[in-house]
Formats: structure tokens, sequence, C-alpha cells
């Protein structure tokens, strides 16, 4: 026996949620990941920011991806581990995610300049958490990844 | 989630059989609750009742084996939200034959425990097990809307 032991698998436990593609329904997105941070020991202000990048996610799946039909839904996966928390969000959308915003950072003079002054929850999103990823969900549809690290 | 018969106001939420993993389920469905325009008195009672309804199926369906899950389902039914929580556990369980009265469990006349039930049969409007040819238990209750907003909001 060389006395080595593998490297475990980190622990973690998921939650899903399912959500119909309303607005308004992202709160009950926001109040389950907020509520599963405190139980994990997050700091307020950290919540805090996770419920807007969750709102955000969420919302954009709702408008963007499934074009508000309520017969779609939303799925949120959070996945708690010892030092992060996991969030996914896909949407079961025919549209696909415009990548560019993904990474564009809206200037606030052209911003002001447009009639259409939305544009900032990807930006947001970014600003908010540690990580994030966009990616094709296995539905077809697009996913968000965000994840946010647990400072002991 | 395999099993699904949504409305499209309708949400499913699975969680790990792990004692606190309740308390996000609670919080998950209050929200959904205030959506529909439940009243924050009945809204205490709901999470007051989910939880108990939990961790019956955390701990007597799945024994408290964080491996299995515990889903749940919540949709709008003839202006009453309507929930159902399933469990995966081999062991069938049921409330007890007549319970004991606090007076009787205070005086020590039997377990301390075992007022759930009565519990959430108090506090909502129906409950009680759904027969069903799946593995583990499967617990439905209801809440009829109060009088005010349209539930399907």
């Amino acid at each position: 026996m060389s006395g080595e032991t593998p490297p475990r698998e980190p622990v973690e436990r998921v939650i899903e949620l399912r959500l119909p593609s309303k607005l308004g329904y992202e709160r009950v997105a926001m109040d389950t990941a907020s509520s599963l941070a405190r139980r994990m020991g997050f700091q307020p202000d950290r919540v805090e920011s996770l419920k807007t990048a969750v709102s955000e996610a969420v919302t954009n799946a709702i408008e963007h991806g499934n074009e508000h039909d309520a017969a779609m839904k939303v799925v949120v996966l959070l996945t708690a581990r010892a030092d992060e928390l996991i969030v996914d969000v896909s949407d079961q959308g025919r549209k696909p995610f415009d990548q560019s915003r993904a990474i564009r950072r809206p200037i606030i003079e052209e911003v002001l300049e447009q009639d259409d002054k939305g544009g900032w929850g990807i930006w947001l999103i970014r600003e908010l958490m540690d990580e994030v990823e966009f990616s094709t969900a296995l539905s077809g549809g697009n996913q968000i990844r965000m994840v946010i690290h647990l400072e002991q | 989630m395999s099993t699904s018969a949504c409305s499209q106001t309708s949400l499913e939420l699975s969680l790990p059989s792990e004692l606190g993993y309740e308390l996000v389920a609670r919080d998950a469905v209050a929200a959904f609750a205030r959506r529909l325009g439940i009243s924050a008195e009945r809204i205490e009672d709901l999470k007051t009742v989910l939880c108990e309804v939990c961790i019956n199926a955390m701990e007597h369906g799945n024994s408290l084996d964080p491996g299995l899950r515990v889903e749940i389902f919540c949709q709008v039914e003839n202006e009453r939200l309507v929930v159902e929580v399933l469990d995966q556990g081999m062991s069938r369980y049921t409330a007890g034959a007549t319970p004991l009265s606090i007076g009787d469990k205070v005086a020590g006349r039997g377990s301390l425990r075992g007022m759930g039930m009565l519990l959430i049969s108090q506090l909502c409007d129906e409950a009680g097990f759904v027969p069903w040819s799946g593995p583990g238990n499967r617990f439905r209750f209801a809440f009829h809307r109060q009088p005010g907003p349209n539930l399907h909001g």
C-alpha cells in the first residue's frame, strides 16, 4: 500500500427549483438562494449580492430565454459546498444567448443616450459574483453558472 | 423530479434528506405563496405545516439518508394552494391512532413527540396521505384562498 489516499470529491448538497416563466417568480429563487446562503454562513452583504445576481439571472431567463412563455420553466440548481455556493440558472428557450453580451461592459454615457436603458444585468452579475460562466443547458436552452465563495 | 402534474403556475422543489433543509424549502414555498396573494397569517401556518411534513419525510420516510431526496410540488387547484411532499423511503408511515393530548404528554403518559400530524391537521384546510404506486410516501395538504386577489396571478 502506498499510503496515498485518492483526492476526495467535495461533499455537496443540491437543491433544485423549477419556476414558472412569469415575472415576479424570480423572488422565489431569490428567497431560496438567500435562505441557503444564510444557512451556509455567508455574511449579509454577500447574501444581498447573491439575491441581486439570482434575480437578474432568473429575470433574463424568463424574459429573453423563455420569452415570458408561462408553460416553460426556469430551472435553478443550488449546489452547496463547504467553501462555495454554485447557482445554475437555465431556461428552455429557443432564443440563444448573445455571447457578446457576456463580455460587454456598458459605458454609462452611451447607455444614457439610448432609448433602451437595459442591458446592465450581465455586467452586474459579473461584478457581484466570484465566477460567472455561460453555456448551453441540457434542455438546449441557455445556462448561466454563478459561483460565490464562502470566506471563512 | 420525475412526476409532475403542473399547472402553469407551479413550483417544484427537490432537496436532500438532511435536517435543516426544510428551512430552505419553507422560505421557497412562503415566497411562492406570497406571489399568489395568500395572507401573511396563513403563510405562517403554511410554513409550520411544510416544515412538519418535510421533517416527517426526512426522518420517517427517508430515515435521514442524505442520499435520498424530498420532493415538493406546489400548484393552484380550484383556488387552493395544494402542496405535495414526496419521500423515497422504504418505510410507509402514517399517523398513529388517536394521539395523546398535550396534557397527557406533559403528565408523562406518553412520548412528548408525535404531535406533528395533529398540528398539521389543525393548521391547514385539508391534509392526508395520497395512495399511489410509487416508492415512498406522498403527503398532500391544501390551503384555501382567503378573500382577496386572484390566486392565478
